[in-house]
């Protein structure tokens, strides 16, 4: 798990078609840990600063997740199996990943008005204090252009 | 049965209404502490303790979070739990915590340690069943607002409200919720013991009010059927049971006003 995270350059959305929403979506997110706000920049230069906030030209929106602490049961209690019986009718458990979607169409929108084609995504995980949490862990990232 | 799209066309049932906790009257708010102290001093599974152990200590944490059962879920839970309220104080409902109002960080009836007439107020924090705590000290909740932009603006819960799907419109309200169970902190700001907290049933009684009020922004979005006639353990009540608030009984409506009909 990691405080911050970089993306390699994501492909923008093609500025001959024009689109009405962006959607940027997590998948596979960590919930097990502490609760934490990801703040989400988009074509971010490097040596974004801990305390970016909303007021920073790259900033664009910011997501939140609601951790369980640590494991209360016993030992496997909160192991999340790695395969399902497809007959197996129970919930899924609990520390099953997540997803997290949010809408970034405001931002693309002035990178692609100031001819940007590619832009990294970066992620910096607060806690409630503003300090720096561990807790990032996420599989895949993906943009989501719809028109 | 009205199922899907939350139906105010119930009119000759005698809904009751859930109100801002910013706006109770005395009356109500007295009720609602009265319910809540007297809720306290049962030891079983009308009371309290047990009710806020379901969401997640003592194990099983029953709590659905991340999956599209995160609302069904909580509306059910929400309904019992009022349900237990009004075996102590008959009409009485939970109010809701309108998180868009950054004017004061928690309402006052939740915040102020005593009530106005000297008493403890039990909105202010409750005790922990020695099950229930993440440290074995932790016999009481305790709260630690954060960062106030953790909690939503109204155009941000507009936006959310804007989302057409219930599955995208979901994940972005809980997320909303995720942030305020992290800015009140403390007891809050964990699965395992939020519900311990009594501003617990205020902010998701605001999360299951905006889950409403999309309802009737989008006229039958709902849940895909797979998930209609699933379970939400450990209580009786199926996904489908709890798309219609008024066949539970209560509705959000800002206020009311009726005249007599033909009859």
């Amino acid at each position: 798990m990691v405080d911050r995270f970089r993306s390699k350059a994501l492909e923008l959305p093609d500025p001959e078609h024009a689109f009405d929403r962006v959607d940027l979506a997590f998948y596979g997110v960590d919930h097990s840990s502490a609760t934490y706000e990801a703040r989400i920049f988009i074509g971010a230069p490097r040596g974004l600063r801990r305390d970016a906030g909303p007021d920073h030209p790259a900033y664009a929106g910011s997501f939140y997740v609601f951790g369980h602490d640590r494991c209360y049961g016993e030992e496997g209690h909160c192991h999340v199996p790695e395969e399902r019986d497809p007959f197996d009718l129970r919930l899924p458990h609990h520390l099953e990943p997540q997803a997290e979607v949010v809408t970034v169409t405001a931002a693309i929108e002035r990178l692609v008005a100031g001819g940007k084609r590619k832009a990294t995504v970066d992620v910096i995980a607060r806690g409630p204090e503003g300090e720096a949490v561990k807790a990032l862990e996420f599989s895949r990232l993906r943009l989501l252009t719809y028109r | 049965m009205t199922v899907a799209t939350p139906s105010a066309r119930r009119a000759a049932v005698q809904l009751r209404h859930r109100r801002s906790a910013r706006r109770l009257s005395k009356r109500q708010l007295a009720d609602l502490r009265e319910a809540v102290t007297l809720a306290q001093g049962i030891g079983d599974d009308r009371g309290y303790q047990y009710w806020a152990g379901i969401h997640g200590l003592p194990n099983p944490q029953y709590c659905r979070h991340g999956d599209p059962l995160f609302l069904p879920w909580h509306r059910a839970y929400l309904y019992f739990f009022e349900k237990a309220l009004q075996d102590r104080v008959p009409g009485v409902t939970l109010p809701w915590w309108d998180w868009r109002d950054h004017s004061e960080a928690l309402p006052a009836a939740y915040a102020r340690a005593r009530t106005e007439e000297g008493r403890k107020n039990p909105l202010a924090s409750s005790p922990i069943q020695p099950a229930g705590r993440r440290q074995p000290n932790e016999k009481r909740t305790w709260r630690q607002p954060g960062d106030p932009s953790w909690l939503p603006s109204a155009e941000e819960v507009a936006q959310v409200r804007r989302n057409r799907d219930y599955f995208t419109f979901q994940n972005q309200l809980e997320s909303i919720h995720n942030g305020v169970h992290g800015f009140v902190g403390g007891t809050m700001g964990y699965v395992a013991t939020s519900a311990y907290d009594p501003i617990f049933w205020a902010h998701h009684c605001m999360i299951d009010r905006v889950w409403y009020l999309w309802q009737l922004d989008h006229p039958g979005a709902r849940l895909p059927a797979p998930y209609l006639d699933l379970a939400l353990p450990p209580f009786p009540m199926t996904v489908r049971e709890t798309l219609d608030v008024t066949a539970l009984g209560y509705d959000y409506a800002a206020a009311t006003a009726a005249v007599p009909g033909t009859r």
